[in-house]
């Protein structure tokens, strides 16, 4: 991913036919330039457009929709808060996001371990076996998973949503974390088992923390699938009192469909905290998913 | 021997957390529904078995084609929209320079976004009284293009396939980055000695360096539109008239909104074979076409 500096163009000799080259060259690279800020800012308009919008009056929003805000109001997003629930989703997200978070980066570690670093008969398979959990179209369990909860009575809690979320995140988690422990030399296990450290012990005091770099993206990108999830919530959470935000965004836009300003303000709640943490881990989030995707 | 049984132990107590919630939720749910395809069930009551009736009612539904066409077009827009967008940017965009990354971040950042959002925000600027798609076409003076986005069944894929577009090129981006970053600058020395530039270089040289890039590139895109739903599902529902229904909707409509479970598991596992045929195909033909 380095740049490579090119030492080359040092050597050519400055003649005035390579200088209107260069001329010609650099007015190329500034059209170019200029080009791509704008593509840049067209791919970024959408979401311009939602927090300009989320600061309106909807009488403004009507009369000009894509000028800045002439009065800036933040009454819509007490509003949304207050109305919408928007207060009670953001829990119930945060909630579910952050269990299933702990369980994928528990079990996630615990087995990457496992796999890389103990040799045993069916290890072959069981690698294969989660590879095959990635290709599975996720949309294809929403009625099985549905009549299998609602069976074990666990349909319509938070459990309903963790459990899957943990389950098919699992096996991009140990992809990632078992490839970067792969990595870490075996000698300080090794003295650790000659100190008279168990598995566990070697597990939870030294692989753990080592692995803390990977677990972040893993932790980051469990985060971002976890808050955006829709499907899985749609279908398994009926009770008012525990959906999730992207639930209640759809339920929002129906019930206040003409209000914009407010739904805008609500969907300006809700992708905030993403887009702060694509803000401060921008490198991290793009690596990770994509490690992730080419695993899968 | 107290050591292998001791990490016998070890291995099998901190594989079964992962392998019982894995098996249970990602693995099981394909069998079960293969198996309730064979039922009637309401979701009350008991399970009436049917056989195939489900299977074969599905295969002559007109709707199951359509919904299946439907996303054949998702996946062609986004193989010919997603991966030319995405080459030539990283082609500009290969230097580190602060404006390359700048442009970068904006183009991955609908990655973080909720896809129900995206669904929202598109669903508002196709809207033909306040959405911005009319707005401009009127304030440049392109009336006679302003239409129903969303509700004209003739454009109303291309519509949605859009926003689908947009929302997943960033990785496509930087797979493509990485890949041009990776040819060894003696290639690109040579090029230049060979009097090789421009259009000529990216032909001759700099593709077929990255071919097989551009390969997982497409297969990564095939799987990845097969995925598509929440976007469709929060801007049409499938509608209107089922105009813009995919699998994955038309299995939802057929299944929460008419409590039809065994019909909806029917429907769950041609979703399954579907994919999994796609996904082998566009591996064999991209395997084929290496030698």
């Amino acid at each position: 991913m380095e740049t490579k500096t090119d030492h080359r163009e040092v050597l050519i000799p400055r003649t005035s036919l390579v200088q209107n080259i260069n001329v010609w060259k650099i007015g190329k690279s500034w059209i170019s330039k200029i080009i791509l800020i704008l593509f840049a800012f067209a791919m970024l308009y959408p979401l311009y457009w939602l927090f300009v919008s989320a600061l309106k009056t909807n009488q403004e929003f009507f009369e000009n929709p894509y000028s800045l805000p002439i009065h800036w109001v933040f009454d819509n997003i007490t509003r949304a808060w207050e109305l919408a629930g928007m207060g009670k989703a953001m829990i119930n997200s945060t909630i579910v996001t952050l269990a299933a978070m702990f369980l994928t980066l528990l079990l996630g570690t615990l087995t990457a371990y496992v796999l890389s670093r103990f040799e045993f008969r069916w290890k072959g398979p069981l690698m294969l076996f989660f590879t095959l959990g990635m290709l599975i179209p996720i949309h294809s369990t929403l009625v099985p998973l549905f009549m299998i909860m609602n069976k074990i009575g666990i349909l319509d809690t938070y459990w309903s949503l963790i459990l899957p979320y943990t389950a098919f995140e699992l096996p991009i988690a140990i992809f990632l974390i078992a490839a970067f422990m792969s990595s870490i030399p075996k000698a300080i296990e090794e003295a650790a088992m000659i100190d008279g450290s168990g598995y566990w012990g070697i597990f939870f005091r030294i692989m753990l923390p080592l692995s803390f770099p990977v677990m972040s993206t893993v932790a980051i990108l469990a985060f971002l699938r976890y808050w955006n999830e829709f499907a899985f919530a749609l279908v398994f959470i009926n009770d008012q009192a525990l959906k999730t935000l992207p639930l209640v965004l759809t339920i929002f836009s129906d019930g206040f469909g003409t209000d914009y300003s407010l739904t805008m303000a609500a969907m300006a709640i809700a992708v905030l905290p993403t887009i702060i943490i694509y803000l401060f881990f921008q490198e991290q989030i793009m690596k990770g998913m994509v490690a992730g995707s080419v695993k899968e | 021997m107290g050591t292998t049984a001791r990490l016998k132990g070890f291995i099998i107590l901190a594989l079964l957390p992962t392998l019982l919630i894995y098996t249970f939720f990602v693995i099981v749910p394909i069998f079960w529904s293969a198996y309730y395809g064979f039922f009637d069930w309401s979701g009350m009551g008991d399970a009436k078995f049917t056989g195939l009736a489900n299977y074969i009612e599905v295969i002559k539904d007109e709707i199951f084609w359509r919904s299946l066409k439907n996303n054949f077009i998702i996946i062609a827009a986004s193989v010919f929209g997603q991966v030319p967008i995405a080459l030539v940017l990283a082609l500009l965009l290969m230097k580190n320079s602060f404006v390359n990354r700048f442009v970068r971040s904006a183009v991955f950042m609908p990655m973080v976004l909720s896809t129900v959002v995206v669904g929202l925000i598109w669903g508002y600027m196709y809207h033909p009284q306040i959405g911005v798609v009319n707005y401009v076409l009127k304030s440049l003076g392109l009336e006679s293009l302003t239409r129903a986005w969303l509700s004209d069944p003739k454009i109303n894929m291309f519509s949605v396939s859009i926003p689908i577009i947009w929302n997943y090129i960033g990785p496509y981006l930087i797979i493509f980055i990485a890949a041009l970053q990776n040819i060894p600058s003696e290639i690109n020395d040579a090029a230049k000695l060979e009097g090789a530039v421009g259009f000529k270089k990216l032909y001759y040289v700099t593709l077929p360096m990255i071919w097989n890039t551009v390969k997982v590139v497409i297969v990564l895109c095939i799987a990845g539109s097969l995925k598509a739903f929440d976007q469709v599902f929060v801007m049409t529902g499938g509608g209107p008239a089922q105009s813009t229904e995919l699998l994955a909707t038309y299995m939802y409509n057929n299944t929460f909104e008419v409590y039809r479970y065994g019909y909806g598991s029917a429907i769950s596992t041609m979703i399954v074979i579907v994919s999994m045929i796609l996904i082998l195909i566009s591996q064999i033909l991209m395997k084929r076409k290496n030698q």
